[in-house]
């Protein structure tokens, strides 16, 4: 359980972040949204001790980081693009994080396994590839087996079966209870991923909500081709309905699908195209951040 | 504190920056012991100094503080077992590298570097936590030690350096003045690890 209480942080006179406030929740998975410099960032490092907040309060199971007695035993990050100094082998630099943490050598040589990195073990990670990086960034935080996971843009630097792995693995993290908090920019990866949304521009939280909740909240609309475009806008306009068009179909905003359908066949219009459309991820994010 | 010794020792042995830099230090060590105790006494110092800076503050160059942090978030207890990992390894680098001395019979002056060599080493710890970054820290300290030091001081004057090779020389007061210096380092040090880790 990540609770995030009023947190602010400013640097000189620029707010890095101002009252931010959301939790993530044990079982799901979190998405945390936002451009750069908007402060995902800071708070994770917040969240992490390693910056200190002006005021409010970052917790991780109910207890600040620096009061956890065993930190990489209750969370686990991912941060950056895969910190490791480049002249230890990959089993150099998590034996380094073992001794750290009180892992055992073959956790560490599980973990190279499991992250797919065993047959790199002996090379220098300064040789490594940015998805091996990446990789061996994951393994560094599940040395611990923390419940609670943070990754600040875990999908840099991952091509598509690298996405995938980490995917599962996050999924199937959440799926025995973990708690995990995870930030990208790529929101199309990360629509497949998250159970939950916070979304932050300009240093504040703008929403706070489940991903389902979020696509519901949309305005549905409908894209609508049919034998006589006039006919049917009258129909659907004499329903109730706003409607616009893009020159080759009606987008109706008021109906149903279901409605949209009947309403045509009463008029008798013949329909070639009816599709329910709802806006992504990254559209609702950009026009939350207002990046538009 | 123990499982941070055993990482911060392993990291030093693991790399071979780590373990080529000891070796080269020892072997130029034990030679330089064959022809002159003083200047033995003067490379143990330096040699313990650039290497505890260099793995100090390699943490910060190569961002790996942030896992140290991670896992020790007390970061006074981390700059404590950095202290105590780079004056062990000074000590077994003026230990092993000073045989030629011994060989000669001086020691007195073996005894006096032994002393002075963990406290050298401790001094190039809090230095790189105040500076994070080696190469101009090791830069300042040449630019320092020919210019201030050398120069005008002649190395007699009561400065870290100077300090420094007077007391691995035997002379106990200055000995207490390096300590002090390295006393000032370290506060600077408690002050400095506290600073946000920002982003890269």
């Amino acid at each position: 359980m990540i609770e995030i209480r009023e947190l602010t942080k400013r640097y000189r006179r620029v707010a890095a972040i101002e009252d931010v406030t959301f939790g993530a929740a044990p079982g799901r998975v979190t998405g945390f949204l936002g451009l750069n410099g908007s402060g995902k960032t800071t708070t994770m490092r917040i969240l992490l001790a390693l910056a200190r907040a002006d005021s409010g309060a970052a917790l991780i199971n109910g207890r600040h980081y620096l009061k956890l007695r065993r930190p990489q035993r209750e969370i686990g990050a991912v941060l950056e693009q895969g910190i490791s100094h480049p002249g230890l082998t990959g089993r150099g630099h998590l034996t380094t994080q073992a001794l750290l943490c009180g892992a055992s050598r073959r956790r560490v040589d599980d973990l190279l396994e499991y992250v797919g990195l065993a047959g790199a073990a002996t090379t220098r990670t300064g040789d490594y590839s940015l998805g091996m990086r990446q990789r061996l960034a994951v393994a560094t935080a599940l040395l611990g087996e923390p419940p609670v996971l943070v990754l600040d843009e875990p999908a840099n630097g991952l091509d598509p079966s690298g996405m995938a792995w980490l995917r599962d693995l996050l999924r199937e993290h959440a799926g025995r209870g973990g708690t995990v908090l995870i930030s990208s920019h790529l929101l199309a990866e990360l629509e497949q991923l998250v159970d939950d949304v916070v979304i932050i521009a300009a240093g504040r939280v703008r929403l706070q909500t489940s991903l389902r909740e979020l696509e519901d909240a949309q305005t549905q609309r409908i894209r609508v081709r049919g034998g006589d475009h006039q006919l049917l806008r009258q129909a659907y306009a004499q329903a109730g309905a706003f409607v616009e068009t893009d020159g080759r179909a009606l987008l109706v905003e008021g109906l149903t699908a279901e409605d949209a359908g009947e309403i045509a066949l009463r008029a008798r219009v013949p329909l070639y195209e009816l599709v329910s459309e709802r806006p992504n991820l990254e559209q609702i994010f950009l026009s939350l951040a207002g990046a538009r | 504190m123990i499982g941070l010794l055993r990482s911060e020792l392993y990291r030093t042995f693991a790399l071979r920056s780590g373990w080529v830099s000891i070796g080269v230090t020892v072997a130029l060590g034990l030679t330089f012991g064959i022809f002159d105790t003083a200047f033995w006494s003067l490379f143990a110092g330096l040699g313990s100094f650039g290497l505890a800076v260099m793995l100090t503050a390699q943490h910060y160059q190569h961002r790996t503080a942030l896992l140290l942090f991670l896992g020790r978030p007390r970061r006074l207890l981390v700059l404590a077992a950095q202290c105590l990992s780079a004056a062990a390894v000074a000590t077994v680098i003026a230990v092993v590298s000073g045989l030629g001395v011994i060989n000669w019979g001086d020691l007195a002056e073996y005894r006096a570097t032994l002393a002075a060599v963990p406290l050298v080493a401790v001094f190039g710890v809090a230095t790189a936590s105040v500076l994070r970054r080696p190469l101009w820290l090791l830069g300042a300290a040449a630019g320092w030690v020919i210019f201030v030091e050398g120069l005008f001081g002649r190395l007699e004057s009561p400065l870290p350096f100077s300090a420094f090779l007077r007391a691995a020389a035997g002379d106990t007061h200055l000995l207490w003045v390096f300590a002090a210096w390295t006393g000032a380092a370290l506060l600077g040090a408690v002050i400095a690890i506290r600073r946000d880790l920002t982003g890269d």
